[in-house]
């Protein structure tokens, strides 16, 4: 279970760094509309998006698919964290705010509090 | 005489106004109902994904399933850069969330996971989390 956790989470992560790829072939220049699908960033972007879809793919045989989608808001965090070291975007309160909640909210929902009683 | 004909050409104008208002309040509502008709079917993808795991990697039946799952997400991706040019990426991104719901739905009813308390709180506390971020960019 642990491992499907990992393995889904990796997939987050890489998905997140395709978007930032993504991100810099957006603000380069390109010669014309071909150039703008068929260059490096993004070529490499969708082979490691595709990567990530097997990832949770790998993940969901023993991770239930109620938790996918919760697991798959760790992207924001991934998503900020690489835009603020790569692209030197700034993260402002209300994103950090909003950012701890849902890993707040991932850990209540991944923690069984029963134990505790 | 001159300033009545004006006058009723004014009120025909803001009526006008108004009623290209309402109209636009309405198709807002119609992106937002395709808007959450593509969420809807994206569900599906995480349906496949998990009844792909199921079989043997790279087994026909495997490759059938995976093969559906990035079809669906394909048609969702061509779809979504349809309709964010009609809404507010913002808006269209913290309705994304409710994605959390379907696959909780789908996990029990297709697959009969058990969902817990703690759960649908933890779901529920996400759910702001990610309202908050996308709103932060806002």
């Amino acid at each position: 279970m642990l491992f499907s956790i990992l393995v889904y989470l990796f997939g987050t992560f890489i998905s997140a760094v395709s978007q930032i790829l993504l991100k810099k072939s957006s603000q380069k220049n390109h010669k014309n509309r071909v150039a703008e699908y068929l260059n490096p960033h993004v070529i490499i972007a969708y082979t490691i998006f595709f990567l990530a879809t097997l990832c949770t793919v790998i993940a969901y045989k023993y991770l239930p698919l109620s938790m996918g989608p919760i697991l798959g808001a760790i992207e924001y965090i991934f998503v900020a964290l690489l835009s603020f070291f790569l692209l030197k975007e700034k993260i402002s309160r209300k994103k950090l705010l909003g950012l701890l909640v849902i890993v707040f909210g991932v850990f209540v929902f991944s923690f069984d509090f029963t134990i505790l009683f | 005489m001159l300033s009545e004909m004006l006058q009723k050409d004014r009120m025909r104008e803001l009526k006008g106004d108004e009623m290209k208002k309402l109209f636009s309040k309405l198709s807002a509502y119609k992106y937002y109902f395709f808007l959450h008709l593509i969420i809807f079917q994206l569900s599906f993808g995480g349906v496949l994904s998990k009844f792909a795991s199921k079989t043997a990697f790279l087994s026909i039946e495997f490759c059938l399933l995976y093969g559906l799952m990035l079809i669906n997400l394909g048609v969702y991706a061509i779809l979504w850069q349809q309709i964010i040019k009609k809404l507010p990426l913002t808006s269209a991104f913290c309705n994304k969330a409710v994605s959390i719901i379907w696959g909780m739905l789908w996990g029990v009813m297709i697959f009969a996971e058990t969902i817990s308390w703690n759960m649908i709180v933890g779901a529920i506390i996400v759910l702001v989390g990610v309202v908050l971020v996308v709103k932060s960019d806002g």
